[in-house]
């Protein structure tokens, strides 16, 4: 055999190896006629199907790093592996994949099980109706159904399919009209015979001085996904030896917010028509699909850490209600104290003038509606 | 062949002395966490290490997970460019190649030869850690049971079973760097040159995992999946990244040895 032919043979072998997965790419994606509207009511009734697989999330915010926010900043500004197994609403699991370890909820009727390896600690809280947004939240399905519900006709439009984990994922886009909006567009490509998301992109617009606007804020996708029952047994925790297992009554600052600050926020603020299923709880949240105003009003032990951070963070701007920070297409508004000693931290996917006018409407109506 | 090119290795004081040095960082480590009982924070350093604090039983994975991003792929690197540039540098390489021995027969024997070192030594590695574990961080709950990674609890024999696995996966994690340190011995008479080549593509690897900018990038890096051993202890199974991994090395292994193959098959042997 001459040294030609030997590299030829070489040369050949890799090329089909390189080949394999990009012709398997290539391969023609099934579209469908059906219409924009259709599709998303579709993928609005489909809470109750039951999937698993596994999925990845990309962040592109950088949020002030405060203890208080929790894993909030690295689920919404850098990779995040998951994996999830869910048979109901009120029975499933979402692992968050690290290479140290992993971080799993498992939730159930009366609540939810944090299972943190590296401290071989699991945490049971109960359910509550307002928190700081976890990893299961970062699940397209979660996601994708959040930001089209109560999407009108208008705003809709259809994506071309795509293959996603495997699969001819049938698109669709919505382009907010709320003016208090600072999300340019959402896009969603759900499974086309059970409508559950697979992929979901959120475009902002623009709060921070580099920021582009129309750049992608934050992209969630299945790579492998299965529309089969998960067993129970999956989604169940028994403690396992050696951990250390707690129960607390609070989540975190915002559901504490919600559970024992006196207030009761207005029916509409800014604008915006109120978003809460639950009547009673003190934390105001308005808006509809990607549009999300957030109020929590804290005591000064808790607002004045964050204050101190928002303080130290690049960008920070100081207003006529308060310090200001704005990553992509989400702001953070934290007020400045009022005569009873109550700060409101407004957050959310809004625009700075629409945070500005809700703390208005909240400075004059002392919280209450 | 393979026998006398096994031999050769296993006489070799090199080969017992890079075993040594290997195994002295996990067992310096498992000392320290002893005496201070102080481990990672979440999220950081090795995997396993801050679940050992309580439960030695898992040491093994967390000393394999200590060796696997730097030590273990400088030594199989050093091995494999040593393969047949140092016969070259040694002048020995035209008397090897008088004995009635197919050129890729001899490739073969010489790879064969460097997977039986990285087995030897990762296996050294997992039982030495395993002993160090047991005798200085215990062995844990007295139901015999140990904590998974997602928090269910795997028997003694699962455990034995799944360290088993991640022996053979980190053995195989290391093919792609065996070929490509195989391939530069090929091209040079200098065993040195050969190892630093190979080690510099490791290291550009590693670094354009760090970047976002090289996304698309990073499924086809060598060291993408190395840790993805971790995955055997989660429960499911996670089997994707596994799977991935031993196909890429599968890749670069058919690449990298073909192309030794190749070159070394054609070339004029001089030295």
């Amino acid at each position: 055999m001459t040294t030609a032919r030997r590299w030829w043979i070489v040369a050949i072998g890799v090329l089909a190896l390189l080949a394999a997965p990009l012709l398997v790419h290539a391969l023609p994606v099934e579209d469908s006629a059906e219409s924009a509207t259709s599709l998303a009511a579709r993928i609005q009734q489909s809470h109750d199907v039951p999937y698993s697989g596994s999925a990845e999330s990309t962040g592109t915010l950088q949020l002030p790093a405060s203890t208080q926010f929790g894993a909030l900043g690295d689920l919404l500004g850098e990779r995040t592996r998951l994996r999830t197994w869910w048979r109901s609403a009120d029975d499933w699991r979402v692992d968050t994949v690290r290479t140290t370890g992993e971080s799993d909820l498992f939730h159930d009727e009366s609540g939810t099980t944090r299972w943190v390896y590296e401290s071989l600690t699991a945490t049971r809280t109960p359910n509550v109706f307002v928190r700081i947004p976890d990893a299961s939240d970062l699940l397209p399905p979660i996601l994708g159904r959040r930001l089209l519900d109560g999407a009108r006709p208008d705003e809709l439009s259809r994506l071309p399919a795509e293959r996603i984990a495997g699969r001819d994922a049938l698109g669709v886009r919505l382009r907010p009209s709320d003016q208090q909006s600072s999300i340019d567009r959402v896009e969603v490509w759900a499974d086309p015979e059970t409508a559950v998301p697979l992929r979901v992109e959120v475009y902002g617009d623009s709060y921070g001085p580099t920021d582009q606007p129309g750049q992608v804020a934050v992209t969630t996708a299945f790579s492998s996904f299965s529309s089969e029952l998960p067993a129970a047994s999956i989604t169940r925790f028994e403690p396992p030896p050696g951990s250390t297992t707690r129960f607390e009554r609070v989540l975190d600052f915002a559901s504490a917010a919600d559970a024992f600050a006196p207030q009761e926020p207005p029916a509409n603020l800014a604008g915006l028509g109120g978003r809460r299923t639950s009547a009673v709880g003190a934390v105001a949240v308005y808006g509809r699909g990607p549009t999300l105003l957030v109020g929590v009003p804290l005591w000064d032990r808790a607002a004045d850490p964050i204050r101190e951070q928002l303080n130290s963070t690049a960008g920070m701007r100081h207003t006529t209600s308060g310090h200001f920070v704005g990553t992509g297409p989400l702001g953070v508004l934290l007020t400045d104290e009022d005569a009873f000693g109550t700060s409101w931290l407004l957050t959310g996917t809004v625009t700075p003038a629409t945070l500005e006018r809700a703390a208005a409407e909240l400075a004059a109506s002392g919280g209450f509606g | 062949m393979i026998r006398v090119e096994l031999v050769k290795m296993l006489r070799r004081p090199r080969t017992w002395v890079t075993i040594a040095m290997l195994n002295a960082l996990p067992t310096l480590v498992a000392i320290l966490l002893a005496v201070t009982d102080v481990g990672p924070r979440s999220g950081t350093g090795p995997a396993f290490l801050s679940a050992v604090l309580t439960d030695g039983t898992l040491y093994p994975l967390a000393a394999l997970a200590i060796v696997l991003p730097l030590f273990l792929p400088v030594a199989v690197a050093m091995m494999a460019g040593e393969a047949v540039a140092g016969e070259a540098q040694a002048g020995t390489l035209r008397y090897l190649l008088v004995r009635p021995v197919g050129r890729t027969r001899l490739l073969v024997a010489k790879l064969i030869s460097i997977v039986m070192f990285v087995l030897l030594t990762v296996v050294i590695v997992a039982v030495l850690g395993y002993v160090v574990g047991m005798l200085l961080l215990g062995d844990g709950d007295s139901s015999g049971l140990v904590s998974g990674v997602s928090g269910t609890s795997l028997t003694g024999t699962q455990i034995a079973q799944r360290t088993m696995m991640a022996v053979a996966y980190v053995t195989l994690s290391m093919l792609g760097v065996a070929a490509l340190a195989l391939l530069l011995s090929t091209f040079t008479d200098s065993a040195l040159g050969a190892a630093l080549g190979a080690l510099a593509f490791l290291i550009a690897s590693t670094l354009l995992l760090t970047l976002d900018a090289a996304a698309a990038l990073q499924p086809y890096l060598p060291t993408r999946y190395w840790l993805a051993f971790v995955d055997l202890f989660r429960d499911p199974i996670l089997w994707g990244d596994l799977v991935r991994g031993l196909l890429l090395q599968g890749v670069y292994l058919v690449g990298f040895l073909g192309a030794g193959w190749a070159n070394f098959t054609s070339k004029d042997i001089t030295s």
